[in-house]
């Protein structure tokens, strides 16, 4: 096999950096967003801050509280149940979802026939909405006939009351969300998988490497950059769960076992009138997101291959 | 850098930076779609042709209006919760206001339970509210004390409006302390026993009458559970746990106790007798074993309504469903308890919005709201209770055969509680109630509201 010349690659090093003028026309394509973000993001996000100083129940004018909203949450018992099961929640279905969906990406990264189909049947439930996956899922879940019971009974299990029992609600949400956020994983993967070059894999072919070796030492590296992204994103993602919980709960609403910090957040601004104690949960939601967020990035230059 | 042979463009740090907005942006904005409620329910439901015509002849009476509505032309919006069945039902009120008043029309806009409170919120907050809305009895001082709703004294008054033409029980609910009227009921809610008539008969137990307690009913309950190599094929009765309506708020009652103190600031359930009222349901549940467990019927639906139980205490707003379920059923009063027979009231009203644009017009459907006509148009859909008095009294008792029971047990029933902060109240109580006494017997009913009593105080005295 004749290595092709790397025209693209030379051609890419010649350059420096972006051409004179060429600045003004990036900011013009990125006005939209921009504009956009300034508007419908950083203005509420800075409202909420203000509003999260105030005792405001969204019908009268708000008052200055200071930070007794801060100060309640800090000793209210529900906010702390919410803010220790979202914990629960990130640590078992981030770490599940990325290692799941990097051996689902190796799987259907083969040349077989009918291989789209299969990767587009993955990618279905991400563009399923939340509700509708809910319902299904809550079948799945049903202590009377629920398929999941059905299953662990041909093995001679006990049936199980998934969603109300108190230990197996949570593990049910996250097994849930999992599956239904796999898909985006797996296409993040997919890229990374294709984007690392066969000429690392036929040198290490050629150092007699098989296919642990070729896992370990050329795939995982260069699949870093990869990893990184979908870790961030999930990690964001399993601090803001909300639809799962919503639809779920049952019967009635989400208890104590799975009440997660935004629905804390929902209940609290729109069912009990309380939107500056919700906006301060949303602001003590958004520097916990933060702070985890600075970290990761930190974390990087230990890990991370770029090519 | 190698070129690939496949089509692998160089990975730069650009795709660093990219990680960093998509984190950033994610981060800030969050998942718009997290925020909203499921779907309302569907409102396709076309109005029955049946009931759309009003009952003209005995329409205005001395309690509905004598100055008509003289504006000019006007839409106004009138929301409500409910299911399929009650959309039809208001929309066929709300065209016969039309026909009554073609100067003004109504939209009938519906939504399930929680997506309306949600809506309704946001709306009130944005100055967007329906012009008429329903009300529940409970939530109203939340909403009233929030100076959102238009207060109907200068109206009653200017009309000459007789509000002792309306049920007590639900015009109460919607008056302050001070003398204002926030609101007029639309119909009243009580809760009775149904029982499936085949299934008495193939027993040959005699249907329950208003001689039964509460160890008539345990005792009749056992009898007519019917278990199948240990799975229950049939229950001996039904109810729901997730509220206090139907039914423990009625068992505290019937054993002496009480839910709130008078003056609805602190709550009296820490004692024996709340406790043994709803101890009485923990035991229907895990002790006799008589009902199913409430975490399956959350899945599997109402078991009476499936023709899987007995008996169900359940709410007059069941009629038309249990109708439609096809088979024969009967209406009892609840068993009576150690402290005597009672039962919950609850009114559901209507309010006006203070900044709606016609507030006239307003007024003039919800006067109709509670009017005779609508009030027997409502009874002639079984809908619910009528809460206007010379329908109640007069043809609703004899419109069907359990409309009896349900207008006599009035005379026993107390208001269900209604307090500033009742959502909030409710929900903390009933997720101690549900994870702890009703889906699973972890603890007594008296353990369960010894341990949550004080948090419920302390929401309250923040009220």
């Amino acid at each position: 096999m004749a290595l092709p010349i790397p025209f693209g690659a030379a051609r890419g090093r010649r350059r420096k950096g972006p051409r004179a003028g060429e600045g003004w026309w990036a900011l013009l394509f990125l006005a939209p967003t921009l504009v956009g973000l300034a508007l419908l993001s950083a203005g509420p996000i800075l409202a909420s801050f203000g509003i999260s100083l105030t005792s405001w129940d969204l019908l009268r004018p708000p008052q200055f509280v200071g930070i007794d909203n801060f100060v309640n949450l800090a000793n209210d018992p529900r906010f702390l149940v919410s803010l220790r099961n979202t914990a629960i929640y990130t640590l078992l279905s981030a770490p599940i979802g990325l290692v799941l969906a990097l051996a689902l990406a190796l799987a259907l990264n083969q040349p077989l026939r009918g291989i789209a189909l299969i990767r587009t049947a993955y990618f279905l439930p991400v563009v399923t909405s939340a509700t509708a996956v809910g319902l299904v899922w809550a079948w799945i879940y049903s202590p009377a006939s629920g398929l999941l019971n059905q299953a662990i009974g041909v093995v001679g299990l006990p049936p199980q009351k998934w969603i109300t029992d108190p230990f197996w609600a949570m593990p049910s949400i996250v097994a849930m969300s999992v599956w239904q956020g796999l898909g985006i994983n797996v296409i993040v993967f997919l890229a990374g998988l294709q984007a690392i070059p066969q000429e690392y894999y036929d040198a290490a072919s050629v150092d007699g490497a098989g296919r642990w070796p070729k896992l370990r030492n050329v795939t995982l590296p260069l699949l870093t950059p990869s990893i990184f992204f979908t870790g961030i994103l999930s990690l964001i993602g399993s601090f803001q769960v909300f639809d799962q919980v919503y639809i779920l709960a049952r019967p009635g609403k989400p208890t104590e076992a799975t009440i997660t910090l935004v629905y804390f957040i929902y209940e609290s601004g729109f069912k009990f009138f309380r939107m500056g104690e919700a906006a301060a949960a949303s602001w003590i939601l958004f520097l916990i997101v933060a702070v985890l967020t600075v970290v990761y990035f930190r974390s990087q230059n230990r890990w991370v291959h770029y090519q | 850098m190698f070129a690939s042979s496949r089509t692998a463009p160089p990975v730069p740090r650009a795709l660093a930076t990219l990680v960093a907005i998509v984190a950033l942006v994610a981060a800030a904005c969050g998942n718009a779609s997290t925020t909203n409620p499921p779907a309302s329910t569907a409102a396709t439901a076309a109005p029955t042709t049946a009931a759309s015509a009003p009952e003209s002849s005995g329409g205005e009476s001395p309690a509905s209006s004598t100055a008509a509505y003289t504006g000019p032309p006007v839409t106004i919006r009138y929301s409500i919760w409910g299911d399929p069945q009650e959309i039809t039902n208001q929309k066929a009120i709300a065209d016969a206001f039309h026909v009554a008043n073609p100067s003004i029309t109504v939209d009938v806009d519906v939504s399930d339970w929680d997506a309306y409170w949600d809506k309704l919120q946001t709306g009130l907050a944005g100055g967007a509210a329906p012009d008429v809305f329903a009300m529940d009895g409970p939530l109203f001082p939340d909403y009233q004390a929030r100076d959102v709703l238009l207060n109907l004294k200068t109206y009653i008054d200017r009309d000459g409006y007789d509000l002792t033409h309306l049920a007590d029980q639900g015009v109460k609910d919607f008056t302050t302390s001070d003398g204002g009227q926030y609101g007029l009921p639309r119909d009243l809610n009580t809760i009775a026993l149904f029982y499936n008539k085949a299934k008495f008969d193939e027993a040959g137990i005699p249907y329950p009458d208003d001689s039964w307690d509460w160890t008539k009913l345990v005792d009749t309950a056992k009898q007519l559970t019917k278990s199948d190599g240990g799975k229950t094929s049939q229950w001996g009765f039904y109810t729901e746990t997730t509220d206090m309506e139907n039914y423990w708020s009625e068992l505290v009652w019937q054993n002496g106790g009480d839910i709130m103190a008078p003056d609805n600031k602190t709550t009296v359930l820490d004692t024996d007798q709340a406790a043994g009222g709803i101890q009485f349901l923990q035991d229907l549940i895990w002790k006799d074993k008589v009902m199913p467990d409430p975490a399956v019927s959350a899945e599997t639906g109402d078991a009476f309504e499936q023709g899987q139980a007995a008996m169900a205490a359940n709410g007059s707003w069941n009629v038309a469903t249990f109708d439609a379920a096809g088979f024969d059923y009967g209406v009892a009063p609840l068993p009576s308890g150690p402290a005597g027979r009672f039962t919950s009231v609850n009114p559901t009203g209507a309010v006006v919005f203070k900044g709606s644009k016609a507030p006239d017009a307003a007024w003039e459907f919800v006067k109709y709201l509670a009017s005779p006509a609508a009030q027997q148009q409502l009874m002639t859909l079984k809908a619910s209770i009528p809460v206007n008095k010379e329908v109640l009294a007069g043809p609703f008792s004899s419109s069907w055969d359990g409309a009896k029971v349900f207008a006599d047990s009035l005379s026993y029933a107390k208001l269900k509680p209604s307090f500033k902060g009742y959502d909030e109240f409710t929900t903390t109580l009933q997720n101690e109630l549900d994870t702890n006494v009703f889906n699973a017997a972890n603890k007594t009913a008296k353990d369960a509201l010894a341990s949550v009593v004080p948090q419920l105080n302390a929401l309250l005295a923040q009220q």
